[in-house]
């Protein structure tokens, strides 16, 4: 009898064990995948932001009196500097860090929108092969960071249901701070469609 | 689970099927000849780089934007080789007057976004202003296989160790297909009848489109006219 319910332990102990286990792969891949996004998020904001000195210089050349709109770019910029060097883990600890680093990446992109509408005034500047080619990179990268952020939202979605749902959840709350659930980026206001520099 | 599923399953009905061929055009906008002509160009272009470039002309419901809808298109058919993420799709949207150049990862070193641009700005939008429909198609394409035709192919090695699996597959297969015709012979001839068909049936599409897993992140370009 005994050596029955001792069998009958083990396999319940198995089963549980196995059980655990499957959660725990499941949610470190999962959690895995939030992280290759939010390196594909982190590098289309650089690649923005590798194009603004090159942006601004060729827009100076032809209107180098647009003082304010250069520095509101350059200060945009430099917030971008400050905040995106904090990782996933610190951001998503901190909702408040989290806001704040999508603001400044907001602000980077409303202050280059005003530097295209500056450019705008300059029919010269507009003309140059250079000035269009440097536009459609821009254009095509704003498009990049939408494509991305879409995709961290749904990577994210994927593991905070995954973290939430029984038996994961037990497995998450035992690991602590490992498996925290992920923020998600809100849409910009007013914004449904993609953000588009107009000319 | 359910919101996810849901989710994923807004994004999969929210594109048009999955082409089959190199050139779609669901709008009568480019002339017979042409249509031919492209759809060659394309198939022998993806024989000889492996790239998949795919010219699609269509009216489809666009929720959001033109940006939007192509990117999520491209990422469902899974234009180019997986791991590569080597295709190219140039969309012509005649009733919205728009088109888009989306471009796979793996080609965005070469076909830039300025590069597209350039492509839909200097090649195809002046053509199709003066209303030549086919000339505009034929230049975006030339413009898109001549940026990317240049790129070496990477894949040889991989494929040849393929054929190597296949070799033995193969192998294995002959092998219980003999012991088969020995011991149970109308369960093999039936066997070899119906891999026969079916063999059959995947010739008959040719050279056609089938999505190889590539995926895009939004780069390419797009104009209107």
């Amino acid at each position: 009898m005994k050596k029955w319910i001792l069998a009958i332990a083990v396999v319940l102990v198995l089963i549980i064990g196995m059980s655990v286990v499957g959660g725990y792969n499941s949610l470190v891949s999962l959690d895995q995948a939030v992280r290759a996004q939010w390196g594909q998020v982190e590098n289309v904001y650089q690649r923005r932001a590798d194009l603004v000195p090159n942006l601004v210089e060729t827009v100076k050349g032809a209107a180098a009196f647009e003082k304010e709109t250069y520095t509101a770019v350059a200060e945009a910029r430099a917030q971008v500097g400050k905040v995106s060097s904090a990782s996933l883990e610190k951001l998503a600890a901190d909702p408040e860090a989290f806001q704040r680093f999508q603001k400044a990446q907001e602000g980077l992109g409303s202050a280059l929108s005003r530097l295209l509408v500056v450019a705008e005034r300059y029919p010269d500047l507009k003309a140059t092969a250079n000035f269009r080619d440097l536009q459609s990179q821009l254009e095509g990268t704003e498009n990049r960071i939408t494509v991305e952020r879409m995709r961290f939202n749904e990577t994210a979605q994927a593991f905070n249901t995954k973290r939430q749902s029984v038996p994961t959840v037990f497995i998450a709350g035992f690991f602590g701070n490992r498996f925290k659930e992920k923020p998600y980026f809100q849409a910009r206001p007013g914004a449904e469609t993609a953000p588009q520099v107009k000319f | 689970m359910v919101a996810a599923h849901s989710l994923i399953l807004a994004v999969g009905l929210a594109v048009a099927a999955t082409p089959n061929t190199w050139v779609t055009d669901g709008t009568g906008f480019l002339s017979p000849t042409v249509h031919q002509e492209l759809e060659d160009r394309l198939s022998q272009h993806n024989a000889g780089s492996g790239h998949q470039v795919l010219l699609w002309i269509g009216n489809p419901q666009l929720d959001g934007s033109v940006e939007d809808w192509s990117a999520r298109a491209f990422k469902s058919w899974g234009v180019g080789r997986k791991g590569l993420d080597d295709g190219v799709i140039l969309f012509i949207f005649p009733g919205a007057r728009k088109i888009r150049i989306e471009v796979g990862y793996g080609l965005e070193g070469v076909l830039t976004d300025a590069r597209a641009a350039r492509i839909i700005r200097d090649e195809m939008a002046p053509r199709l202003q003066g209303g030549d429909r086919d000339g505009a198609a034929r230049a975006g394409v030339s413009g898109v296989l001549a940026v990317v035709g240049g790129v070496a192919d990477p894949a040889p090695q991989g494929e040849q160790r393929l054929s190597l699996v296949k070799i033995i597959l193969l192998g294995i297969a002959g092998l219980f297909f003999l012991g088969l015709l020995i011991t149970h012979p109308s369960m093999a001839v039936f066997l070899l009848y119906s891999i026969a068909s079916g063999v059959g049936g995947g010739r008959s599409r040719g050279g056609g489109f089938s999505g190889g897993g590539g995926r895009s992140g939004g780069g390419g370009a797009t104009g209107s006219w």
